[in-house]
C-alpha cells in the first residue's frame, strides 16, 4: 500500500530525511519512531505530499507521489503533530469545509460528522456554536482526528495523535485504529508513547538522523536486541543511555 | 437529515459506513467544489480573522467585519471629494477617481496580501488536502478582489455621479468605470502576486521571507508616492481641470490607464485615451496572465518554504550575540536596568529582526510614513533651495515611528504565549512596555533619524541646519510613551487580525495633526530667532508630560484576560 523508494529531504546543508526505504502492506499499523528531529514528522510530510523530496519517492495506493500528487492526497488521511485548524470556525464549519475539499456531498458529510461526534462524546452545540479557537487541547485534536478520517481513506498517517487525549478518549481512538486495521486501513503511527506504540502497532521502524536503525515486529526486535521493553530498545539506538543516572544528578542542582 | 443543536445520533458501526462510502452510496446533494469551498472559507478567515480565544461564534471575533465595515463608510465619506469635479471633463475626474483608488487597493493588498498568501499554520491543515497550489492562489485572489472591489466601490460611489455629470460623461459612465475599477483590482493583486511569484524565481524560496518584507514595503511606498503625484497632475484651465501639460509621463502611470479607458468609451473618446486603454487591459492580462498562470508553481513552493521553516542559524547566533553585547555595555546597560525591561528589549528586538509576521506588519506600515518628510524636503529644496519646514517636519514626523511601531509590535501570531508575562512575578506590564519601547527606539526609530539628518545634511549642505530636527528629538519619548498609556504596548500579546484597525488610522491622524503644528512652530521660531526659547519650553512641557506618562504607566495593572 505504501512504498517508500530511498526519500531524501535536505534543508540548506542539514539532511533531514537520508535515504529511507520500505513499505506497508495493506492493514497494517506501523509505528514510525526516533527522537525529536530524527525526522518523522518530516518524513509524513513528504508522504503526505506538503513536502517535496530532494531525491526518490514513494508510491501510496499505487499513485506515485511526486507524478499524482492530489490522488496521493485524496487518499491519504493526516493527523499533524501541530494539530492546526482555523481558529475562527465552528468545528461543525471546519469539517463541513474539509468534507468539500474530499468532494464528500453536504449531507453525507453530516451523517459521517455525527458518528464521530457520538464517537468522540462530542456535543453538537459545541460543534455548532463555539469557535475552535475556544475548544479544549483534546476536544481540537479530535476534531482534527475527525478531518483526516471524514473522507474514509484507505492510508493515514498520525502523527502524536493522543497529544491532549484523556484517557477514555485515547482508549476509545486505540481500539479505533486496530479496528480500522483489520478492515483493511494502513496506518502509519509517530509518537513518543512508546508503550503506546507496542500494544498497538504490528511493526515499527526507528529512525534516528535521518537514517533507519531498526525495521520489524515489536516483539521480534526486542528479542533481537535483547531488551525488555521497546522504551530500553529505543534509548539503546538513539543514544539516550544513562538517563536515569543523568537525571538523578541534575535534579540534585534543585537542592536549596 | 440535518440534526438540531444538542441533538446526537447513535453511532453506527463506523466499518459500515467506510464500506457504504468505499462503494460510493453517498448519494444527494454534490458537494461544493474545492474552490469554491477555498473562497469561502478565505473571505470567512478574513472577515472572522484566523483566531479567536473563548468566544462563541456569536459575540466574536467579528470585529474584523464590523472595522472593515466601518473602513467602507469612511472610503465612502472620502469619495464624496469626487463631486468637486461635477462638469469637469471624465479623463480628469477619472484620473483622480483611478490614482486614488490605486493607492487604497495598493496599500490594502500591500497590507493583507503576506498574510492571506502566505500563512504558517495554514500548511499543515490544507496542504495535504487534494488541492492544487493554483487552486489555493485561485480562491486567496479571489477573495483579496472581492474586498478590494467593496473598497474600491465604496470610495468610488461619488465618482459614479460625478462621472454622470461629467462635461464629456453620461448614464454610461458608471457601468465603464465600474469595468475598468474591477480591471484595475486585478492589475494591483495580479501586481503584488506577481512581485512574489518573481521574487520566489529569481532569489529562491529561502530568501521568501525577507523578499516579502521588502516587496511590501516597495508596494506601500509605491501606493504613497503615487497619492502624492496624482494632484500635482490636474490644473485648473479656463475653468476646466486638464492634465498639466508637463505630466506626459502620465501614460506611464496604471491609473491613467484605467482613466483612459473610461474616457474611451463613456467620455471624449480622444485617440490617446483609446491607446492608454489597450495598454491597460493589455498590461492587466499579461500580469494576471504571469502572476496565476505561467508563475503559479512558484506559489505551491513559496507555501512548502513556509512548512520547511529554517531560518540561518549562524546568522542567528551572530545577531544575537551583537544585541547580547550592546546591552551590556553602556549606554544601552543603563538604560536597560531592569532584567524584565531587558528581557522585554531582547524579545522586541528579535521579533522585529526575525519574525517574518511581525516584520511584514510593521516594515511595510512604517515606510510609507517616511516619504510624506522626504517628499517635503526635496519640494522645498527643489523650490527654494532651502527647506526649513522640511527638516524640521521630518523631525518631528519622526514621532510617528514609535507610536506606530509600538501599536504593531503588540500583534503576534504567538500572541497567546504572552500569557507568560501575567504568570511572571510582575505587578504589571510597564517593564515589559518600557522594554519594548526603547527597542523600537533602537532598532527603528534611530535609523530613521539617520537616514532623515543624512537626507536634510545632503540638501542643506551644512551641518549646523541640522538643528531643526532637534525639536522632533526632544518629542520622541513623550510620541514613544503614547502607545503604552493604560499599560497597552505589551509586546507580542495581541492577536494579529485586530491590528486590521480602522481606529488606529485615527490616532495616526492626529498624531500627523500635532507633529505638523510643532513642525510649523519650530519653523516659524527658527525664521523669527527665537528657536531656541522654543525649545526650552519643549524641553519644559516634555518633561512634564514624560513625569506624568510613566507615573501612569507604572500605575496600570494587568488588565482582566477577557
Amino acid at each position: 500500500m505504501i512504498v517508500v523508494q530511498h526519500l531524501t529531504k535536505r534543508f540548506g546543508a542539514q539532511t533531514a530525511v537520508d535515504d529511507l526505504s520500505f513499505e506497508v502492506p495493506v492493514g497494517q499499523i506501523l509505528g514510525f519512531l526516533g527522537p525529536n528531529g530524527a525526522g518523522k514528522s518530516t518524513t509524513l510530510k513528504m508522504l503526505t505530499g506538503m513536502l517535496e523530496p530532494n531525491s526518490g519517492t514513494a508510491t501510496i495506493c499505487g499513485f506515485d507521489l511526486l507524478r499524482e500528487p492530489i490522488e496521493v492526497k485524496r487518499h491519504v488521511g493526516f493527523v499533524p503533530e501541530s494539530g492546526a485548524v482555523f481558529e475562527s470556525l465552528t468545528g461543525l464549519e471546519y469539517l463541513e469545509m474539509v468534507a468539500a475539499l474530499y468532494a464528500i456531498p453536504p449531507e453525507a458529510a453530516r451523517a459521517r460528522i455525527r458518528q464521530f461526534i457520538a464517537f468522540f462524546d462530542l456535543s453538537f452545540e459545541t460543534l455548532t456554536d463555539k469557535l475552535l479557537g475556544a475548544y479544549s487541547k483534546g476536544m481540537r485534536r479530535k476534531v482534527v482526528i475527525t478531518a483526516a478520517l471524514l473522507h474514509n481513506p484507505p492510508v493515514v498517517f498520525f502523527d502524536e495523535p493522543l497529544d491532549g487525549l484523556d484517557a477514555n478518549a485515547a482508549v476509545g481512538f486505540k481500539a479505533l485504529i486496530q479496528t480500522l486495521a483489520r478492515e483493511g486501513k494502513t496506518i502509519v503511527y509517530s509518537s513518543h508513547i512508546l508503550d503506546v506504540v507496542e500494544r498497538v502497532c504490528d511493526r515499527v521502524i526507528i529512525i534516528d538522523k535521518g537514517r533507519m536503525q531498526v525495521d520489524g515486529r515489536p516483539a521480534e526486535l526486542l528479542a533481537a536486541h535483547g531488551a525488555d521493553t521497546l522504551e530500553r530498545l529505543f534509548t539503546r539506538l538513539t543514544g539516550g543511555t544513562e538517563l536515569e543516572r543523568r537525571a538523578a544528578d541534575f535534579a540534585k542542582t534543585f537542592r536549596p | 437529515m440535518i440534526p438540531t443543536p444538542g441533538q446526537s445520533s447513535p453511532a453506527a458501526p463506523l466499518n459500515e459506513e467506510a464500506k457504504q462510502h468505499a462503494a460510493g452510496a453517498m448519494l444527494g446533494r454534490a458537494a461544493a467544489s474545492p474552490e469554491r469551498t477555498l473562497r469561502r472559507l478565505f473571505l470567512t478567515l478574513f472577515l472572522r480573522g484566523r483566531s479567536a480565544r473563548g468566544l462563541r461564534k456569536e459575540s466574536a471575533p467579528n470585529s474584523v467585519g464590523s472595522k472593515l465595515a466601518l473602513t467602507l463608510v469612511f472610503y465612502a465619506l472620502f469619495g464624496l471629494f469626487a463631486l468637486v469635479f461635477h462638469g469637469q471633463p471624465v479623463f480628469a475626474l477619472s484620473v483622480y477617481l483611478h490614482g486614488m483608488t490605486f493607492v487604497f487597493l495598493g496599500l490594502f493588498i500591500a497590507a493583507s496580501a503576506g498574510e492571506v498568501l502566505f500563512n504558517k499554520e495554514e500548511a499543515d491543515i490544507l496542504l495535504h488536502r487534494p488541492v492544487t497550489a493554483r487552486a489555493l492562489l485561485r480562491a486567496k485572489i479571489g477573495v483579496l478582489v472581492e474586498i478590494s472591489l467593496w473598497l474600491a466601490g465604496a470610495f468610488n460611489l461619488g465618482g459614479f455621479i460625478a462621472g454622470v455629470g461629467a462635461s464629456d460623461g453620461g448614464g454610461s459612465f458608471p457601468v465603464v468605470h465600474a469595468i475598468s475599477t474591477s480591471l484595475e483590482a486585478l492589475f494591483c493583486t495580479g501586481c503584488v502576486v506577481l512581485s512574489y511569484q518573481v521574487c520566489l524565481r529569481w532569489f529562491g524560496r529561502e530568501r521568501l521571507e525577507g523578499l516579502m518584507t521588502a516587496t511590501q514595503v516597495l508596494v506601500a511606498i509605491g501606493a504613497v508616492l503615487s497619492s502624492q503625484l496624482v494632484p500635482r497632475l490636474i490644473v485648473g484651465v479656463g475653468g476646466q481641470m486638464r492634465l498639466a501639460a508637463s505630466s506626459w509621463w502620465i501614460g506611464l502611470l496604471p491609473p491613467a490607464w484605467f482613466a483612459g479607458l473610461d474616457d474611451a468609451l463613456a467620455g471624449a473618446g480622444a485617440g490617446s485615451s483609446w491607446g492608454l486603454a489597450a495598454w491597460g487591459v493589455a498590461a492587466t492580462v499579461v500580469v494576471l496572465w504571469l502572476a496565476f498562470g505561467t508563475l503559479a508553481r512558484d506559489y505551491g513552493s513559496g507555501l512548502q518554504t513556509l512548512n520547511e521553516s529554517s531560518t540561518p542559524r549562524r546568522k542567528g547566533r551572530a545577531r544575537r550575540r551583537w544585541i547580547e553585547v550592546a546591552i551590556a555595555m553602556p549606554p544601552l546597560r543603563w538604560w536597560l536596568r531592569d532584567s524584565v525591561s531587558r528581557a522585554a528589549f531582547l524579545l522586541t528586538a528579535a521579533y522585529l529582526m526575525r519574525d517574518r509576521d511581525t516584520k511584514l506588519r510593521v516594515y511595510p506600515g512604517v515606510a510609507p510614513m517616511l516619504v510624506f518628510p522626504i517628499i517635503f524636503m526635496v519640494q522645498d529644496h527643489a523650490k527654494h533651495g532651502k527647506g526649513d519646514f522640511g527638516v524640521a517636519f521630518a523631525g518631528v514626523f519622526l514621532g510617528l515611528v514609535p507610536v506606530l511601531g509600538l501599536t504593531l509590535v503588540q500583534y503576534s501570531q504567538q500572541w497567546q504565549a504572552a500569557d507568560l508575562f501575567r504568570a511572571a512575578p510582575i505587578a504589571g506590564p510597564a517593564p515589559l512596555c518600557h522594554g519594548a519601547r526603547r527597542a523600537v527606539l533602537c532598532f527603528l526609530t534611530a535609523p530613521v533619524l539617520l537616514v532623515f539628518g543624512l537626507l536634510a545634511w545632503v540638501m542643506r549642505g551644512q551641518v549646523s541646519e541640522l538643528v531643526l530636527l532637534i525639536p522632533g528629538v526632544i518629542a520622541l519619548p513623550v510620541y514613544s510613551l503614547f502607545p503604552n498609556l493604560g499599560g497597552k504596548g505589551v509586546p507580542l500579546s495581541l492577536p494579529t487580525e485586530e491590528a486590521k484597525s480602522a481606529g488606529r488610522g485615527l490616532t495616526m491622524m492626529g498624531v500627523m495633526v500635532a507633529s505638523g503644528l510643532l513642525a510649523g512652530a519650530a519653523t516659524w521660531a527658527w525664521s523669527a530667532g527665537w528657536f531656541w526659547w522654543l525649545i526650552m519650553f519643549e524641553l519644559a512641557a516634555v518633561a512634564a508630560l514624560y513625569g506624568g506618562m510613566r507615573a501612569s504607566i507604572s500605575a496600570a495593572r494587568w488588565p482582566p484576560m477577557e
